[in-house]
């Protein structure tokens, strides 16, 4: 945890409270720890004193209404906006994410709703794109085409035709599915999911949902934003609820129900949860 | 091919087989098409003048393409990352006249010397537009369309007060380079042709070349994976500029001097070229191929009519034509692919 | 410096060529020549008003107007009147035209030209703004090229482009060596086949061919559209199809503009076909050009051009300067001067003296 102060005031790892709850990962480790994050925009306060945990090999679910700051702060977090002022340890080690490219190095992927892809490049251009593998110096295409072929069929992405196809002819599932194996190709040990079911049809939904269920029993740690309650409730190991840009509450998901969680998600408080999941503010 | 497709139904496993026959698959590129066009072209024109069909004939239009085909290249580079040059006729032109005015300067010294001072002059002349276009980009904050018209207004402008109007220098030495020597390629056309070899590859084929698909394609998820989207698009305009600066050289060996007006229009008919070959001017989808073939067919179709005895003005038209079409036909296959 | 002498309306001499620092030193002579004189010189004034003399002519950066320049500077600058020299850069047009002849017209009395010199852009397009002018008791001279009607015009300089096309063909028919009973084959390189400059020229060569060298035969035209490399392409097509040892070679080209003798004789070069200052026989074509730009008089002498028809931009700059000044004077033009003045086009020789050559090869700036 190095010489640096400000986390051993606040729950972390091994120390805080709502880590021994009896869910039966209280030996895990915690992979992301933001601590009194603000971020404002000029005068505009957008999150304010933010402390996460986010768990190793589980599935964070950050949930809060529009505006809640839930995109400011992963958008801090994967080196889009640097925060205004707070803490980011990664793996205990603090940390300072400037560029997408800082994050992407250490091991954070974000994949944001539409905007990951790009579509004139086919999948395996779009799964490798920033890091192409070449050969004397050219585009190693077959080794790319392969190894893109092998990682869709680990994650049982089964819908798609043909690796060569344009991203562009790809359904919204699809190139979530895309996008989150790109992430995982990366060797990301985080993975921050921006909406991923959002705009997606039933079936399409629960491909993702069970993509989500692959990359975590790989052991890779998931932060997945999202309105849908349902699709919180199947996926997340852990929630997180932010209200008018602080965090109100965070905990294991065992410990919410959706009643809860929508009263959290409108007033910031519940007398449904325990008291040691919610941030005083 | 079913046409009715569910619209939940259509991500999920197994959709119907959509390879088609590979007479239909290669009906479907336009470089392919674009080929076969180029050739009835060519038969047409060589039927009604058998001259057309001569060594000494194909030698001419190696030149002519050599003047076209890099404006070409670097513009497919830039209207790959979704920009545009405006600015490469002027950049013949003023490349050109300071290449001459350098030169001059230097007559006295070997014919080698001169050249090679004159062609580094030229790519630097070139290069320097480039950034400048760059910087009007991304610090002027002014659009492609905008920042390229600024430098080709300004380079036009620049070749009449250095030039006075008239050309400058007269180098019967470099006119001879020009000559074909080994059956239908001079020297300086060889290494342009070796130059559009390397940009296709380069473009296709190497990481550079993806970045800049990526960027047109996509700048924010360009930018996400890590790539450094303005350095890219600097260079894709320094490229552009450099490859102009060359061509510049190449027409001040063809005239013998460096004349204001050498590169007057050759902008238009560059971005034609590239449009002609397929690229889609919104970005990230261009084919090198295309742009080569394209500027092939236009340099014997300008061939052909003035051996027919056709006034430039139709030439203009027919290039209209075939911009036309190629568009036409891109829009067309987009819709197919869409309701497929 | 054309606006200073546009905006500063004070009788400032603006000089166009000459060191700068003999500029300066006139300029301080003269205001404190001004001083000096007070009030004295005021009463004198209206009736010794300085004259000046607008020119706007096409595009000023070209060659031919740069010398046309230099002449009426010259001129000026020995009658002591003010020029003021207007024009577009490059577009010879009359949109760019029209809103500089406008300009010039609608200055303040003080400003006001004593006369324009208008080398119109387009016989038409141009007229209203004459008659503008002339209301405003501003007579119109126009140079190089006219008005449709010349009826609001006091003066017309020109340079005789038929009889240009004239000399072009006795050049051409002498460097291929014209003998009667025998055929010659001839392409002629245009800019655009309604050019009025080249439709002129290429009038006055087909008559002289069909008067005196019934033997001459006129294969084809092609048209640069004013870019050398067009014109270049052209020739190098022509050379092709009339090659040396094809039924109709091709003996001489008459290349009717600058752009156009630049891409011929690069051309030429470039084919091996150039005439060199001792041999132009059969295996060469004769070259004869248009346009006495430097880098083709260096080619005229290495004798890849058997000729160049120059025209004669300095003289026309000093006529109309000097017909302008007699009128504002005398209410007349010059004794023995009509109307329209025809200069006639000269033909620059490899044989031609230096001197000679020199007097014509057009300035830049």
């Amino acid at each position: 945890m190095s010489n640096t102060p400000e986390p051993s005031n606040l729950p972390t790892s091994t120390s805080g409270p709502s880590e021994h709850d009896g869910s039966g990962e209280g030996s895990a480790s915690v992979l992301l720890s933001l601590r009194g994050i603000s971020k404002n925009f000029g005068a505009v306060q957008a999150i304010q004193n933010v402390n996460l945990d986010v768990v190793d090999g589980q599935v964070t679910a950050l949930i809060g209404d529009n505006g809640a700051g839930k995109s400011v702060l992963i958008k801090t977090i994967s080196g889009i906006w640097a925060p205004s002022s707070g803490h980011i340890y990664w793996k205990g080690e603090e940390i300072h994410v400037h560029t997408p490219r800082n994050a992407t190095d250490l091991g954070i992927a974000t994949v944001y709703q539409d905007l990951a892809l790009c579509d004139n490049l086919d999948i395996v251009q779009n799964m490798y794109l920033g890091r192409e593998e070449t050969k004397f110096s050219m585009l190693d295409e077959i080794k790319m085409e392969l190894a893109t072929n092998q990682l869709l069929k680990d994650l049982s992405v089964s819908t798609v035709k043909s690796v060569r196809q344009l991203v562009a002819s790809l359904s919204g599932g699809q190139r979530q599915a895309i996008a989150v194996a790109r992430a995982v190709m990366r060797d990301s040990q985080l993975v921050i999911l921006d909406e991923p079911t959002a705009a997606l049809g039933v079936s399409q939904t629960a491909q993702v949902l069970q993509l989500i269920r692959t990359l975590s029993s790989r052991g890779i740690t998931v932060l997945v934003i999202s309105h849908n309650l349902n699709d919180v409730f199947t996926v997340a190991d852990r929630i997180a609820v932010m209200h008018l840009g602080t965090l109100c509450s965070s905990g294991p998901a065992s410990n919410y129900d959706t009643a809860s969680a929508v009263e959290l998600i409108t007033t910031g408080h519940s007398s449904r949860v325990p008291p040691s999941l919610l941030t005083s503010s | 091919m079913s046409i009715i497709v569910d619209p939940v139904q259509e991500s999920s496993f197994e959709k119907p087989d959509r390879s088609q026959l590979w007479y239909r698959r290669l009906l479907a590129n336009q470089q392919f098409l674009l080929l076969l066009v180029t050739i009835a072209i060519f038969v047409f024109f060589a039927f009604n003048r058998h001259v057309f069909a001569s060594a000494g004939e194909f030698g001419n239009n190696v030149t002519n393409f050599c003047t076209l085909v890099l404006l070409g290249v670097g513009e497919t580079y830039v209207i790959a990352t979704g920009g545009i040059d405006l600015s490469v006729g002027s950049t013949v032109s003023l490349s050109g006249v300071v290449g001459a005015i350098a030169m001059e300067h230097l007559a006295m010294h070997s014919e080698l010397l001169v050249l090679s001072v004159g062609t580094v002059v030229c790519i630097g002349i070139g290069i320097l537009v480039g950034v400048v276009n760059s910087a009007l980009i991304h610090y002027a904050r002014l659009v492609p369309f905008v920042a390229t018209l600024v430098t080709w207004g300004a380079g036009a402008g620049m070749c009449l007060v250095l030039t006075g109007g008239a050309p400058i220098g007269q180098n019967s030495g470099a006119i001879a380079l020009t000559v074909p020597k080994i059956w239908i390629f001079s020297y300086p056309a060889l290494i342009i042709i070796a130059i559009t070899f390397v940009a296709g590859l380069f473009l296709h084929l190497s990481r550079f070349g993806r970045f800049t698909f990526a960027v047109g394609s996509n700048a924010f998820a360009a930018r996400a994976v890590g790539i450094n989207v303005k350095r890219q698009v600097t260079s894709v305009y320094v490229l552009s500029g450099a490859l102009a600066g060359i061509t510049g050289m190449f027409v001040y060996m063809r005239l013998g001097s460096g004349a204001p007006t050498a590169g007057t229009g050759q902008e238009l008919i560059a971005i034609a070229a590239v449009v002609i070959g397929g690229a889609r001017l919104t970005g990230g989808s261009a084919r090198l191929s295309g742009t080569v073939i394209a500027a092939w067919m236009i340099t014997i179709v300008s061939s052909g009519l003035i051996f027919m005895n056709v006034s430039p003005n139709y030439n203009q038209v027919a290039v209209a034509l075939l911009i036309a079409t190629a568009a036409t036909a891109q829009a067309l296959r987009k819709s197919a692919r869409q309701s497929s | 410096m054309n606006k200073e002498s546009l905006t500063s309306g004070a009788p400032t001499r603006t000089r166009w060529t000459g060191a700068k620092a003999v500029v300066a030193a006139s300029l301080a002579v003269s205001s404190i020549a001004l001083v000096g004189l007070g009030s004295a010189s005021v009463a004198g004034a209206s009736s010794s008003k300085k004259i000046t003399i607008a020119f706007v002519v096409g595009a000023e950066a070209d060659p031919f107007f740069i010398s046309m320049n230099a002449g009426a500077q010259a001129e000026a600058t020995k009658l002591h009147v003010d020029l003021i020299w207007q024009g577009n850069p490059s577009q010879y047009s009359p949109s760019t035209q029209i809103p500089v002849v406008q300009q010039v017209t609608t200055q303040l009395a003080s400003a006001k030209p004593s006369a324009l010199v208008l080398g119109p852009t387009d016989p038409k397009a141009l007229e209203p703004y004459v008659k503008v002018a002339v209301k405003k008791h501003i007579p119109v001279f126009n140079v190089d090229s006219q008005d449709a009607s010349l009826k609001n015009i006091t003066g017309f300089v020109t340079g005789n482009n038929a009889q240009g096309g004239q000399a072009a063909a006795d050049a051409l028919a002498g460097a291929m060596g014209y003998t009667a009973g025998k055929t010659y084959n001839v392409v002629v390189g245009m800019t655009s086949p309604t050019a009025t400059t080249n439709v002129l020229r290429y009038d006055g060569f087909k008559a002289e061919i069909a008067k005196k060298y019934p033997g001459i035969k006129i294969l084809a035209e092609a048209y640069s559209q004013s870019s050398p490399t067009t014109a270049n392409t052209n020739i190098q097509n022509w050379l092709t199809e009339y090659s040396q040892s094809s039924k109709t070679p091709l003996n001489g080209i008459f290349a009717i503009d600058g752009t156009n003798a630049e891409g011929a004789a690069s051309a030429l070069q470039a084919g091996g076909l150039a005439c060199s200052k001792t041999v132009c026989g059969s295996g060469h074509v004769a070259l004869v050009g248009y346009d006495a730009y430097s880098s083709n008089v260096s080619l005229l002498s290495s004798g890849v051009f058997a000729a160049l028809i120059a025209q004669d931009p300095y003289q026309e700059g000093i006529d109309s300067v000097f017909n302008a000044y007699t009128y504002l004077k005398t209410g007349k033009l010059p004794k023995g001067v009509s109307k329209t003045t025809t200069l006639p086009n000269v033909t620059l020789l490899p044989t031609s003296n230096s001197t000679f050559l020199a007097k014509y090869t057009y300035a830049t700036a």
